[in-house]
């Protein structure tokens, strides 16, 4: 037990130390791991919560079955997701001669794919609840279909925020993808998760603790500004 | 105020997956280890009920040896041996913290100074494995010709190429074995061309494979996995790249949860020739030649 | 000139809606359909609006079939309007907006529409907090804002105070007047109907009562 509390409180003093010193690496893994997320929910949301509103006001056959489905992909395992880019961009794969596998465009490919059903599950739940009266009355006021889909973004921006938000802790917590299509390779492909489950093999706590640290502290900045966002509304 | 509560469950539920995903993170390794544990203590309880818990490295349990071994062990003394396959810094570091019964790892220089420093009572020679260095099959530095059984040589020449070498950077025994391989041959690896993964063996290999780059292995985990790589062994046989395994028991001063008993008996009984000759003879079957070479004394 | 309604038929599951037959409603006119809850009344402007396109029968209007040309002409003001997470100065202008109205003409439409509402001192209210009475009014604003051919009013007037009431029956005679636009009013109230009406039709059960 003291040596529990001996490790915390280490672990605390050198996530400080690390973060005040400016140390290299720690900043380079920090920033790597909040482009790769940062890219793979920007991309995923461009192209899926207009998908997404599009399909939930829209009345079609199985949308009960889409529903399943896309709940389904939701709780995809990161590590899945991680097995199949791999297999697809292996050099012996379809797309190895794309030569991305182990490069951090790999990793946002994987974690594209990952956050992408969330995106679109959350979206289009989001746009079946209450992009419809929105579609009502934009129809009655005469807009086209296209202003239909910018018009439900706009009423649901705030809603559409935190799902945005949602897919990026999913996406910059995540350690399996980013694992199995980086590789963990320093000063490469090194992110705040495949260092933390690295330095815990390694037996080093304060560093993984330093990072988990930090990693809370990113969540709780992102946090903080979509509630002073939202209250402003 | 819908909005409100629908805001505050969607944060709650980001900040619980970041949460959740960083603590598992930290804590995934230990919490595997202690469910086994858990699993296998109810199985023991129906046996005899005695157990003790083996940390070692990653190789060993890659290679398919304790799988072999320890059922043989387990049956003639009816104690269960629970095994936390980890990274040699860390099984020392479970040793040290008395999280672990005996320790069975390759780091002879970090062995004999956690015995002298009194976590272990004694460490014993138990057999030894070999590395080698495996790329990719063009060879295009034509290692294997020039430098079949020097690894300095070899090492020397992907460092003046800046050939791909991708290294475990993760302070497991074949890590630290690997870095004393490039300080003997008086060179600092550093450069886009030498890749840290923090991975284990069979992660790098599968790496190494994929870049066309050179890495060193242990043979075992490269013979079990030769056949869905490309690499081939290029430098084999230095003395530089033999692996010494030790067996230390911790020492029960530590806690009373310690097993003293049962890790003194795996600890005899490893260095018996029971135990020794299967050690010879394993892996013989498969691959036409044994992975470890027994040297207990 | 007219808007005809052929062998409607519209389900709920099995329960027969509406079933109309031979109906057309003369252009220019303010016509009134009064009947009991459940006549089909509501239904009614939903299919002819295009907020429900499942149907059986053929709607025509000046002889040709409904599409998303004529569906452009016309609005529906409903019991309870959804206005845009903005101001009711945005909310009105808002119909001009999609149709590309130059900013100079729509300032100019919307100032004029409110003060003729009475309105003006909404204009900066965010449009989902507005009272019921505010609503309903701001809500026929933006309606008549680009004068529609075709206005179709469900119940616009219920539950809300006697200015409000009056103010709205006054907009709705002069939009007819003055740009000779057709009105189809759902309500339940027969003096308001007698009050705004050329022509009643009274529903019940989903058919014209004869």
């Amino acid at each position: 037990m003291v040596i529990f509390i001996d490790y915390i409180a280490q672990g605390f003093k050198e996530a400080i130390n690390l973060l005040i010193s400016f140390d290299k690496e720690i900043y380079e893994i920090i920033f790597l791991s909040l482009f790769v997320s940062t890219s793979a929910t920007i991309i995923a949301s461009l192209i899926f919560i207009p998908l997404g509103i599009h399909l939930g006001i829209k009345d079609f056959r199985g949308k009960r079955v889409l529903s399943r489905i896309l709940y389904t992909l939701m709780s995809t395992p990161s590590v899945v997701v991680g097995l199949l880019v791999a297999i697809l961009l292996s050099r012996r794969g379809p797309f190895g001669y794309l030569d991305l596998m182990y490069t951090p465009k790999a990793m946002i490919i994987a974690q594209t794919l990952l956050v992408s059903p969330l995106i679109l599950g959350l979206t289009y739940s989001l746009s079946k609840n209450r992009g419809k009266e929105i579609q009502k009355i934009g129809i009655t006021l005469g807009a086209s279909k296209l202003d239909i889909i910018i018009l439900v973004t706009r009423e649901l921006k705030i809603d559409l925020i935190v799902n945005i938000v949602t897919a990026f802790s999913r996406a910059i917590s995540e350690v399996g993808a980013v694992m199995i299509v980086g590789g963990n390779i320093k000063n490469k492909t090194r992110v705040i998760t495949t260092a933390i489950s690295m330095m815990n093999s390694m037996g080093e706590y304060p560093m993984a603790i330093a990072l988990g640290l930090v990693l809370l502290i990113i969540s709780f900045g992102i946090n903080s500004l979509i509630y002073s966002y939202s209250g402003e509304d | 105020m819908k909005k409100f509560i629908a805001l505050t469950l969607s944060l709650i539920l980001a900040l619980t997956l970041l949460v959740g995903c960083g603590q598992g993170n930290e804590s995934q390794d230990l919490e595997e280890a202690e469910e086994n544990v858990v699993e296998k203590e109810e199985e023991s309880n129906e046996t005899s009920g005695e157990r003790i818990i083996l940390a070692t490295t990653t190789s060993t349990q890659d290679s398919g040896l304790l799988d072999y071994l320890l059922p043989v062990f387990e049956e003639k003394y009816g104690i269960t041996v629970d095994v936390v396959a980890v990274g040699t810094g860390k099984a020392l570091e479970m040793g040290r913290n008395g999280e672990a019964d005996i320790l069975l790892v390759h780091a002879k220089a970090s062995e004999e100074e956690f015995v002298a420093e009194g976590h272990g009572l004694e460490r014993r020679d138990v057999m030894y494995n070999d590395f080698v260095l495996v790329g990719p099959a063009e060879d295009s530095l034509a290692l294997k010709e020039n430098y079949p059984n020097n690894i300095l040589g070899a090492l020397a020449a992907i460092s003046e190429n800046q050939a791909t070498f991708v290294s475990r950077g993760d302070d497991s025994g074949t890590h630290k074995k690997e870095l004393s391989i490039w300080e003997e041959a008086g060179i600092e690896p550093a450069g886009d061309w030498y890749l840290e993964a923090g991975a284990g063996m069979g992660d790098v290999l599968k790496m190494a494979d994929e870049m066309q780059g050179y890495t060193l292995t242990d043979r075992a985990t490269y013979l079990n996995m030769r056949d869905v790589l490309e690499l081939e062994i290029v430098v084999e046989g230095d003395e530089n790249l033999f692996n010494q395994y030790g067996i230390i028991p911790v020492n029960p001063e530590k806690n009373d949860q310690i097993n003293a008993e049962g890790a003194q008996k795996l600890f005899e009984w490893f260095l018996s020739d029971e135990a020794q000759n299967l050690i010879g003879e394993y892996g013989v079957e498969e691959f036409g030649q044994p992975l470890f070479t027994p040297n207990a004394k | 000139m007219e808007i005809t309604i052929s062998a409607l038929k519209k389900y709920y599951g099995d329960k027969k809606i509406l079933d109309i037959d031979g109906l057309s409603i003369e252009k220019g006119k303010i016509t009134g359909l009064i009947g009991p809850n459940g006549s089909g009344k509501t239904t009614l402007l939903r299919i002819i609006s295009g907020l429900d396109m499942d149907y059986a029968g053929t709607i025509k209007y000046d002889g040709s079939l409904l599409d998303e040309g004529i569906y452009k002409k016309m609005t529906l003001v409903t019991q309870k309007p959804y206005f845009f997470k903005r101001k009711v100065y945005e909310n009105i202008e808002h119909p001009l907006k999609v149709r590309k109205v130059n900013k100079a003409v729509r300032k100019k439409k919307v100032e004029e529409i409110m003060y003729r509402f009475e309105i003006q001192d909404l204009r900066n209210k965010k449009g989902h907090l507005l009272s019921g009475g505010e609503s309903q009014k701001v809500s026929l604003a933006r309606a008549l804002i680009f004068e529609p051919e075709l206005l179709l009013l469900d119940e616009p007037t219920s539950n809300i105070d006697p200015v409000s009431i009056k103010i709205m029956e006054r907009e709705i005679l002069n939009f007819n007047r003055e740009t000779k636009g057709t009105v189809l009013i759902v309500t339940h109230n027969i003096e308001q109907a007698e009050r705004l009406c050329h022509k009643i039709i009274p529903l019940d059960g989903g058919k014209v009562v004869e």
